[in-house]
């Protein structure tokens, strides 16, 4: 890596060859089976873009395990992240199914759900995820603000709904 | 042994050059600078920005390109400050360049300047362990061109005077390098 860092690029297969199993295999711990291929690419290409800036005093395998571990750790946060978003609608299906108790009001239901989704979707996030708080009931903020911002909510939500189906 | 995705290496080859061209890249400030010292002391614009363009990418194609050559870009900026700033320094201080009495103090700045860069180079170029010459050449150039920048003060003249100041400083010192060796 040190030959590397100096712009020996014959240093290049040998440097591939010795780091790519070790970042595989530290992506396949970190991040599990699915994402660890991705991670470890990501990985590798960010240690040979940053290859110049390696400091030869280093230790080169700690320093491109230390790039894997970020690339890791924005994986999580990304998965986190995503997990977030998709909440609201995941608190759906309890409201939408309560009440169901036939096939065809199962149908009229999942049908109703679709729609209710489809809506929600087109609103800015904090209306989705105040009005998914009112049926999950995991409330972020409490008393008047959460009454304000649900009255805003569910008049942008009408108005949205309104739009696409023309009726409340 | 795993088998290695001839893409994947293809693609981290790419990441790798990449880098280094960023990296290279990155010196454009430098040679920036020097021409904005140039002009900020009166040197003309046509002529600073042809030098400052040819040391940009005489650089950033030394940094690229790595190896001894890579590593002499620093050291030829820093020789060079000292060709660069002496005459602009005289200049600064209240003196003609103009004439006769452009001999007085310009052409000798130029010259001791050149020097200065020259022994610094030459001292670091031993360093060096056998490839001091590539390393030298390479130093050399980057002061050249820096140096010019504020050597022009004296003319075509003043360039020369520099060159040689150079070339003095540097060779007496690579020579006993290579003679010790």
């Amino acid at each position: 890596m040190g030959l590397l860092a100096d712009g020996d690029r014959s240093a290049f297969p040998r440097v591939f060859e010795a780091l790519w199993p070790p970042l595989r295999a530290f992506a396949q711990r970190a991040v599990g089976p699915g994402d660890d291929e991705d991670v470890a690419q990501a990985a590798l290409l960010r240690v040979f873009s940053r290859a110049s800036e390696f400091d030869r005093s280093r230790d080169a395998l700690a320093w491109a395990v230390g790039i894997a571990a970020f690339e890791c750790r924005s994986l999580r946060k990304k998965r986190a992240r995503r997990a977030e978003r998709e909440q609201p609608m995941a608190a759906l299906p309890e409201l939408a199914f309560a009440g169901a108790v036939s096939q065809e009001q199962d149908l009229i239901a999942r049908d109703l759900r679709a729609a209710v989704e489809d809506v929600l979707g087109a609103l800015r996030p904090i209306d989705a995820e105040t009005i998914a708080a009112l049926a999950s009931g995991e409330r972020a903020v409490t008393g008047a603000t959460f009454r304000k911002r649900l009255e805003r909510a569910l008049a942008r939500f009408r108005t949205a709904w309104r739009d696409r189906h023309g009726t409340d | 042994m795993e088998r290695i995705d001839s893409g994947l290496q293809s693609r981290a080859r790419r990441a790798y050059e990449l880098g280094r061209a960023r990296v290279a890249l990155g010196l454009a400030p430098v040679a920036l600078a020097a021409v904005a010292i140039a002009l900020a002391c009166g040197r003309p614009t046509g002529a600073c920005l042809a030098l400052g363009g040819a040391l940009f990418a005489l650089v950033a194609g030394l940094s690229f390109a790595g190896g001894s050559e890579g590593r002499a870009v620093w050291p030829g900026l820093l020789a060079g400050t000292a060709p660069l700033a002496l005459p602009l320094i005289v200049k600064t201080a209240g003196h003609a360049c103009f004439g006769d009495s452009c001999m007085q103090l310009c052409l000798p700045a130029c010259v001791f300047g050149g020097l200065v860069a020259g022994v610094v180079v030459g001292v670091l170029a031993r360093r060096e362990e056998g490839r001091g010459v590539r390393f030298a050449v390479a130093a050399l150039g980057v002061a050249a061109l820096t140096g010019c920048l504020g050597c022009t003060i004296g003319g075509t003249l003043g360039v020369l005077a520099m060159l040689g100041g150079l070339a003095a400083g540097g060779t007496p010192v690579l020579a006993l390098a290579r003679a010790r060796r």
